[in-house]
């Protein structure tokens, strides 16, 4: 099975370096909120693909996550 | 005075005194010293050698050209593995590139015929007495136990001179010995891995490429992936820093926070609502006189990084500088770890030959006056003193980055001499109600050593208004700035170099070499270190099913054992050993799942190439890549669209010579892809699109 986001193997939909971003991405969201008081989950989305800081998987994820 | 006679007397009725050097040269600025200028340069079958009396006796010297002989397998064959029988060839038979070792060996073997007395005088080092036993022993009929060591760390003709004199026997048969064991280790672990991988690819339906990995390649390529890990997934967290504007006597000046990140918008904008249109007071006001004493004396891993971050050049380039002063006996032996300056240079006669170039002549007279005792670093190495000037004026016009080098090199020796320079530092701490802020800043009041130094030094000065306790400031604005986290940075050439020392792996002679062999099988791209897929994947395959390979446990632990042989001149086929039962369990691992590591390998491959083709998305069909394509009929190179078969007519030429690199932004004009073109002496940036509007008619 291939990741829905490259060509590399996945066991579940997502490769590794994929699986290991979203875990990044969603661990990351509570201190986002935090931080700015409140914030929806796609906003918080928007905001991390568009952050020059974020990585190239992490931003990938993130657009994975707002198309779902 | 009688000239003393060079190790002994030779029996000179049965032939000369036959010296081998490391390189051509090394074995003129040799002559030329031990005669005094009565050498008389010949040419055997093509190569230099160069012939001369001395108190009686005849000396030929030659040289080698590097490594002459190299390890391999008897079979040859790309397909093999495992393999573990190793032997040493001439590397003529193993590189169509060494032809010319050919011909100096059979140079040396004629020379040695007539030679009654052999001295080697390769560097001194575990690569210089590598070269110099193996010729001894191949070429000159196993001579390597008989024959003279000169030791010196400076081609100048003084430490030449007393190298001769002093010569020993059997002065570095530890260092050959372990130079042996570490071609051979590493050509067991890097070919039969490496044979693996690439039979794993080429069986999972790839065309045959070689996928090297190495004893210290992998663990390297492994401290790249893990930290491009690190960048790829990085998720950064918002904080927010406020900075203060005060204000007295109409003079204003800034005062950062004193939490360097608040974590919330609303503690920061609250910092804002509660100093805005208050008073600071100045609560603390630190100064104090630091000092800062002189850097400690060069090796080569010092060198590398200063170089790198005063000159943007890279370890292996620095090292390649370093090695043709050397050889013009500009600098001492540049391949040492040692940060020590040990008297026995003589640092008057170096001072002394310095003051005769004029911009450092003020220099060196200050330093003789004060009576000269440098500085000493912690790192010492048994073979050479650290990196120093010899004294002596080049004799021919350096070019820009030797002459770089060279005044690094030169700057660095005098500023170890120099006394400390002296620094005021100041800490003010401004109080508004509840809220501190604070300033810091720091002047140098007495150079030292840093005038030596000059534009190399790294401290700045930042000044910061005359402030007293009990000073009253206006709050004139309270600024707070949104920050991010920021990702890691990846590593370069300099801080990866820094990295496998601290890890332990490598040696301070090879690990410019492995990075550039990194950058050169594609595993990473060579200016931003970015690993490539190709990279990633092979780490990917060896952490799964043969981790040991990409630790550095397993080969800091044979870079220890190597040392010990070093030392100890034994236990070399202990390690040898050892070295087959490890790799042959990591192939057991590898060959178990060779399907599963050839479809990894294979996908990166494929995407490497993939990549290495396509320039760009297609500005004309907006779908299709523009891509590279080699014209079967006149098998000339050009650009094509991809969706060529569904219409699209795209198309542009191409320059026909030189590496077509792409970048990853296009045309500000025209929006068609650019391309950088490497081969000439600079890369050329190009637009392909040949109707682009940036271009001057």
């Amino acid at each position: 099975m291939k990741c829905s986001l490259c060509e590399r193997e996945a066991a579940s939909g997502l490769c590794q370096y994929h699986e290991a971003a979203k875990a990044k991405v969603e661990l990351a969201y509570p201190s986002w909120v935090n931080a700015y008081g409140r914030m929806e989950w796609k906003d918080y989305l928007d905001n991390v693909k568009r952050n020059v800081q974020t990585g190239q998987w992490a931003k990938e994820i993130a657009e994975f996550l707002k198309g779902d | 005075m009688a000239r003393k006679a060079f190790g002994g007397v030779s029996d000179t009725n049965r032939g000369y005194t036959l010296v081998i050097c490391e390189k051509p040269e090394a074995a003129r600025r040799v002559s030329d010293a031990l005669s005094r200028g009565t050498t008389r340069a010949e040419q055997v079958d093509g190569i230099a050698v160069f012939k001369f009396s001395r108190s009686g006796e005849e000396f030929v010297v030659c040289a080698a050209q590097g490594h002459l002989y190299g390890v391999s397998d008897p079979s040859d064959e790309r397909a093999v593995y495992p393999v573990f029988d190793v032997e040493w060839y001439s590397t003529d038979l193993l590189n169509e590139d060494s032809a010319y070792a050919a011909r100096r060996i059979s140079t040396v073997r004629k020379l040695a015929a007539g030679a009654s007395r052999f001295v080697n005088a390769c560097d001194f080092d575990v690569e210089g007495e590598t070269i110099g036993y193996n010729l001894l022993r191949y070429a000159c009929g196993g001579k390597e136990k008989e024959a003279l060591r000169a030791k010196f760390s400076t081609l100048t003709e003084e430490d030449l001179v007393k190298a001769f004199e002093d010569m020993k026997p059997q002065q570095g048969l530890g260092l050959a010995r372990a130079g042996r064991a570490r071609h051979a280790i590493d050509f067991v672990w890097g070919v039969n891995l490496s044979r693996a991988l690439s039979q794993s690819a080429l069986g999972s339906g790839h065309r045959f490429r070689t996928v090297s990995i190495g004893r210290v390649q992998g663990p390297t390529l492994g401290f790249l992936v893990q930290r491009e890990q690190e960048i790829r997934e990085f998720v950064p967290i918002p904080y927010w820093k406020p900075s203060g504007v005060f204000e007295s006597q109409g003079r204003k000046f800034a005062a950062g926070y004193v939490d360097e990140r608040i974590e919330t918008k609303r503690s920061a904008e609250m910092v804002r609502e509660e100093c805005l249109g208050k008073e600071a007071v100045a609560i603390a006001v630190r100064r104090n006189s630091v000092q800062v004493g002189p850097p400690v004396p060069f090796n080569i891993g010092d060198l590398q990084k200063e170089a790198y971050r005063v000159f943007g050049y890279t370890p292996s380039r620095t090292l390649q500088i370093a090695e043709r002063l050397y050889l013009g006996a500009l600098i001492s032996y540049p391949r040492t770890g040692s940060q020590k300056l040990p008297p026995s240079i003589n640092y008057k006669e170096i001072l002394q030959g310095i003051g005769r170039i004029r911009e450092y002549s003020l220099y060196a007279d200050e330093v003789m006056k004060t009576g000269p005792m440098p500085v000493q670093g912690g790192k010492s190495d048994p073979a050479h003193p650290a990196i120093h000037p010899t004294g002596e004026k080049p004799k021919r016009a350096l070019d820009a980055p030797e002459a770089a080098v060279f005044d690094l090199i030169i700057r660095r020796f005098l500023a170890g001499f120099g006394p400390s320079a002296r620094r005021e530092l100041a800490d003010v701490s401004l109080a508004v109600e509840d809220h501190a802020f604070r300033l810091s800043g720091g002047r140098t009041v007495f150079s030292g050593w840093m005038r030596y130094y000059g534009r190399y030094v790294g401290y700045k000065d930042v000044d910061i208004p005359p402030v007293s306790e009990g000073d009253r400031f206006r709050v004139v604005d309270v600024l707070v700035e949104e920050k991010f986290d920021q990702r890691p940075t990846r590593y370069n050439q300099s801080s990866l170099l820094e990295k496998m020392e601290k890890e332990g792996i490598g040696t301070k002679a090879t690990r410019a070499d492995i990075i550039a062999t990194l950058v050169g099988r594609g595993y990473v791209s060579g200016g931003s270190m970015e690993i490539t897929d190709l990279g990633l994947s092979v780490v990917e395959v060896m952490a799964r099913y043969a981790p040991a390979i990409i630790t550095t446990s397993l080969t800091r632990e044979i870079e220890q054992k190597l040392e010990a042989v070093e030392r100890e001149g034994a236990g070399e086929a202990v390690l040898l050993r050892e070295t087959v039962r490890s790799v042959t369990n990591q192939l057991a691992e590898l060959s178990t799942n060779e399907e599963s590591v050839g479809r990894g390998i294979d996908t990166a491959l494929m995407g490497t190439a993939a990549k290495q083709f396509v320039l760009g998305k297609c500005p004309v069909c907006k779908t299709g890549d523009l891509r590279i394509i080699r014209s079967r009929a006149t098998k000339k190179r050009f650009v094509g669209c991809s969706n060529y078969s569904s219409g699209c007519r795209a198309s542009a030429p191409l320059p026909q010579r030189g590496t077509i690199k792409t970048t990853p932004r296009p045309c500000e004009h025209c929006s068609w892809p650019v391309i950088y073109v490497m081969g000439g002496r600079r890369p050329w940036r190009l637009c392909v699109n040949p109707a682009c509007p940036g271009k001057k008619p």
